[in-house]
């Protein structure tokens, strides 16, 4: 809001110049955008949307008038005697939206504005067009009443209907736009067709013109919604549309007929050819709001003088009847967001000043409760990721729809967002993996080519909805760059080592079994499952990301992206917790076998220590896959698998017969499994 | 045939110039081979050529000729052995090489600051919750003292679904959270005051890309409500708040302002660092030679010429960082408290915004891109 100097201070005597204004009412609650000192001075001013009252002069000049101890300088309106007693029908039918709707015929010699009026609205920001648009204008800015002018020659029948809008009915605005309205829209009508908007837009089959000799002038009090809702609808945002959904004064409505009835008669641009109609079907009576010096103290933490509260409160317009201790105030119409104490509060608290409310520390009466277990569990995960040399990514929730589908289960659609910024956010990630892949790809074409990212975050499933995940995403180099090592591009076995370095963090192990996903290369993707008793659930999923989406995101081809994504849910139910017995040493040493078999090649490792952990006694504490070897020696079609089992007695140390006996029962049990051949 | 004696002086001369030049091991056992060895050796050849030497000059000169192969010995084992003793042990490595470093990522910076501001408020007592971040209408407006067609609602333009989705809190979502007040609002519902708590996350909301705004952002939100709970409170919590995250040097104030779900409302500022609260930069030295430098007064509000005021601070030398205020009292009753009884305070803070301030990051979608140039600029 325009609020110029010169104009505020006719209404009110400021004793500080504009800086100070500026200054003074910025922190009272007015941001100040913009100063520009040059006469007559303007202040840009940010007002909140619950004072529509401070969007004209005369509220500013409200506020200064506490903050100066000045009284204002607003005489009452001279306004003309009617000429005759010629009236307009006003026919209003939809009261529930318009409470209050006041007309004068007036009339008029249309001509251009004088230079003190024009230039007042440049100033203000506002277009001068002729002398009687421009009044109507200059009453809104200065008192806030916004009003309408229609040419009643022009109105069929010579009658204002107020009235919802027919469904198909159409109405050409002032801006020369055709409107299509619907019944959701308050309309002013004449005797045929809708002819303005309510609050909002006149028509331009109404505008007064040069030929325009007698006019209807406009003042109401329409309801806060239902401009907002013609305003919305029509993507139509006016001065009046502005000032009637923020919610308007019913007390303004006379006087701003008055107002401009006065200014017509000063400029002879026009005078009231009847009385006033008002159309005032139901009056509310006046609100009052009880306000307790106690309460005031209570809430603000800093008792108040009792004086302060007429002080403040009177030159706001407010009515205060009582003593020291409690008031009954009465709140002014253009006072629409006061309705409670804490309202009162508020008027009272900025105006005696924020600065001076002392600094306190609410005591704590009992101790939190420990953090939620999520929490704590994401820390640890985050910690486990970054030092597996993973860098955190924050991606975004909304996507490209062509990316999410591959991600989507089979015959699944990602969930639409009703009115996406534009198509590249036009639906909710169903893995954090699309967002992860992009960035990677951002990556990468900055010259970046080693890369590990992760995220932690929710993803949107078509089913069952939002969900926890992390997710990992891996290209380039296996390790870090060193003179003396060669690089070696990283592989599946490098991202399911960090999962189950991770996963070992939880005191978890998973097991990994080949699946098929659309958005993973065949042969290389898993799905990584814990059990917990018979359920068996799946924890995630893991592969090489398929080259055609890594090449549709931009990634260049040829380079392998391999990725993870883990469901965060699973992970922290199977989290054993920090509930934990430490186990005491072992007593007796432990005794190492290495065996190299051949099998299969087909046949997987999972396979080959089922069968040996099945076959051996419980001394066998360990099996690791050691070496994994085709070529020379092997034949066709089979690989030497190596395994490292280690052996360890609960009470006693094994014997060599022990062990060996141990090891005839496992290469028996994998010769008759698998048809294994010890090496 | 040259004089043996001059021959003498010039070999110790040569010797002495070519002992100085030679610099590594090697080079200085060329130099004792050129010199002494046994077949072909300098001195050996000396030796042999003082045959020619009149007879009764020969003892002489034998004497000296041994007294110079005894210097040049000596001379020679003792370089050989500072050489040897300098000589770097077995298995000497380089260590001015780079080491093989351990491959760790780095945090994001949103992420680290959020555990920052986390950590400080626990230190407060309060309690972190977290929440969906798919909500429905009544707890992300209307339990906000904010109905349908609430002029508010456009402050936080919102992203709406096509159909509900099953939200984290398992309700049917209707949209994306514009803030995390819902949070409070379901943690109200199932507790009794007092209550003391911070709700972290991510926020939506239909907002176009610039320098300062992305459609999707990190928001913490704090809570306190008791008995007794005051807007005093509110300044001394979140001036405690201020101070350590930006540092003791900075002024804090509150500044009146409007939000649906506070009554009174209140943005915080803290002075800019740029221009120390002043509005404006001081000139640079040299420019000013009348001494007015630095006597520029501490400006009220704020300063209206575009000239030489501080682009930081836009000139006001502050910088809006959080809102604020006591919680509604039609809050209260939404989830069922006695507004006469209890009070409370309510804030909120971008964190991308504080990170701005903090880092001086200039554009905000950095954070959004995941630009590992960027991201290792942050600690692990
Ligand atoms: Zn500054």
């Amino acid at each position: 809001m325009r609020i110029v100097h010169e104009w505020l201070s006719e209404l009110v005597e400021i004793p500080g110049d504009i800086a100070t204004v500026a200054a003074e009412l910025g922190l009272r609650g007015f941001e100040v955008a913009a100063i520009e000192t040059e006469p007559p001075g303007v202040i840009d001013f940010e007002i909140t949307a619950n004072r529509p009252d401070c969007l004209n002069h005369l509220g500013m000049a409200r506020e200064a008038s506490v903050i100066w101890n000045t009284p204002l300088k607003v005489t009452p309106p001279a306004v003309p005697l009617p000429t005759g007693d010629v009236t307009v029908e006003v026919d209003l039918r939809d009261a529930d939206l318009c409470p209050r709707y006041c007309a004068q015929v007036f009339d008029v010699k249309v001509a251009p504005s004088p230079a003190w009026l024009s230039d007042r609205l440049q100033a203000a920001g506002v277009r001068p067009v002729n002398n009687i648009v421009d009044v109507t204008n200059y009453v809104m800015l200065e008192m806030g009443q916004p009003m309408h002018a229609f040419d009643l020659a022009r109105l069929d029948g010579g009658r204002l209907v107020i009235r919802r809008a027919l469904t198909g009915e159409t109405l050409q605005t002032l801006d020369g736009v055709e409107r299509r309205l619907d019944a959701e829209m308050l309309v002013i009508a004449d005797a045929s067709r809708a002819t303005a908007v309510a609050g909002v837009m006149g028509g331009r089959d109404s505008e007064i013109d040069a030929s325009t000799t007698r006019i209807v002038l406009e003042s109401a009090c329409f309801h806060p919604p239902a401009v907002r809702r013609g305003s919305k609808r029509l993507g139509l945002k006016t001065e009046a549309s502005t000032r009637f959904e923020r919610g308007a004064d019913i007390d303004a409505p006379p006087a701003g007929i008055a107002h401009a009835g006065a200014l017509f008669a000063q400029m002879s641009a026009g005078l009231p050819a009847g009385p006033l109609v008002d159309c005032y079907p139901s009056r509310p009576g006046e609100r009052q709001v009880r306000l307790r010096l106690e309460r005031i103290a209570r809430l603000l933490g800093q008792a108040v003088p009792p004086g302060d509260v007429p002080r403040i409160l009177r030159p706001l317009g407010f009515g205060v009847d009582g003593g020291d201790e409690e008031w009954q105030v009465t709140v002014p119409g253009f006072r629409v967001d006061v309705t409670r104490e804490a309202d009162l509060i508020e008027e009272v608290g900025r105006h005696f000043g924020f600065d001076r409310i002392p600094a306190a520390f609410p005591p704590l009466a009992s101790p939190q409760p420990p953090p939620a277990a999520v929490l704590t569990r994401e820390r640890l995960l985050r910690q486990a990721l970054i030092a597996s040399g993973f860098s955190e990514a924050m991606t975004f929730a909304f996507i490209e729809a062509a990316a999410a589908r591959p991600f989507c289960p089979p015959g699944a659609e990602p969930a639409l967002l009703a009115n996406p910024l534009s198509e590249k956010y036009a639906v909710l990630r169903p893995s954090l993996l699309p967002g992860l892949v992009d960035a990677c790809a951002h990556n990468r074409r900055r010259a970046q080519r080693d890369i590990r990212l992760f995220e932690i975050g929710s993803r949107f499933l078509p089913g069952t909805g939002e969900g926890r995940a992390a997710a990992l995403a891996w290209c380039g180099a296996a390790s870090g760059p060193h003179w003396s090592l060669e690089d070696r591009a990283v592989d599946f076995f490098d991202i399911k080592g960090v999962l189950e370095r991770t996963c070992a963090t939880f005191g978890i192990e998973f097991d990994t079994r080949p699946a098929e996903r659309a958005y993973l290369a065949a042969g290389r993707a898993a799905t990584l499952h814990v059990r917990s008793g018979s359920a068996d659930t799946v924890l995630g999923v893991l592969g090489q990301l398929l080259p055609a989406v890594a090449e549709e995101r931009g990634f260049p081809a040829g380079e392998e992206i391999y990725v993870a994504e883990l469901d965060l849910s699973v992970l922290f139910d199977a989290d054993a917790g920090e509930d934990l017995r430490a186990e005491p040493l072992p007593r007796y040493p432990s005794v190492v076998r290495d065996v190299s078999i051949l099998v299969p090649e087909v046949l997987p490792a999972a396979a080959v220590r089922g069968t040996i952990r099945s076959s051996a006694p419980s001394t066998l504490i360990s099996i690791v896959e050691f070496d994994r070897y085709t070529g020379k020696g092997v034949p066709e079609g089979q690989i030497s698998l190596s395994v490292r089992l280690t052996f360890r007695g609960a009470d006693r140390t094994l014997t060599d017969e022990d062990v060996q006996t141990a090891m005839d029962g496992i290469l028996s049990a994998l010769r008759e499994t698998h048809g294994a051949v010890q090496r | 045939m040259a004089d043996p004696g001059q021959a003498l002086t010039s070999l110790r001369q040569q010797f002495e110039q070519e002992l100085t030049g030679a610099r590594t091991e090697s080079d200085l056992r060329g130099v004792r081979d050129r010199y002494l060895a046994r077949k072909g050796g300098l001195v050996s050849g000396l030796l042999k050529s003082l045959g020619s030497a009149p007879i009764e000059e020969r003892p002489r000169l034998g004497q000296l000729a041994n007294t110079l192969k005894a210097e040049i010995e000596a001379a020679l084992t003792a370089r050989l052995e500072a050489a040897a003793q300098a000589r770097p042990p077995k298995g000497t490595v380089d260590v001015t090489l780079p080491g093989r470093q351990p491959v760790i990522g780095h945090r994001h910076p949103l992420s680290l600051l959020r555990e920052r501001i986390e950590g400080i408020f626990t230190r407060f007592g309060f309690l972190v919750i977290e929440g969906p971040e798919l909500e429905d209408d009544y707890h992300n407006f209307e339990a906000l003292n904010m109905p349908p067609e609430h002029p508010a609602r456009d402050m936080q333009d919102t992203l709406y679904l096509s159909s509900p989705v099953r939200s984290l809190a398992g309700t049917a979502a209707t949209l994306l959270r514009t803030h995390t007040s819902g949070m409070q609002i379901r943690y109200m519902e199932r507790n009794s005051p007092p209550v003391r708590l911070i709700a972290p996350g991510r926020v939506y909301r239909r907002d176009q890309f610039d320098l300062t705004h992305t459609p999707m952002f990190t928001q913490v939100e704090g809570l306190v409500v008791g008995e007794g709970v005051s807007l005093a409170d509110l300044k001394g919590i979140l001036t405690a708040f201020a101070r350590e995250l930006f540092g003791d040097a900075r002024q804090v104030r509150l500044r009146p302002s409007f939000f649906p779900y506070t009554e009174p409302s209140a943005e915080l500022d803290i002075s800019c660092a740029a221009c120390g609260g002043r509005g404006r930069l001081a000139p640079k030295p040299g420019m000013n030679p009348s001494g007015a430098a630095g006597l520029a007064a501490p400006n009220p509000g704020m300063d209206p010429s575009g000239a030489g005021g501080c682009p930081m601070c836009k000139g006001t030398g502050w910088i809006e960082v959080l809102g604020s205020g006591m919680v509604h009292p039609a809050v209260f009753e939404a989830v069922g408290y006695d507004p006469e009884r209890f009070t409370g305070f309510a804030f909120g803070m971008g964190i991308e915004r504080i990170a701005l301030l903090k880092w001086g990051v200039e554009d905000i979608r950095l954070f959004y891109e995941n630009d590992l140039r960027f991201l290792e600029q942050f600690r692990p």
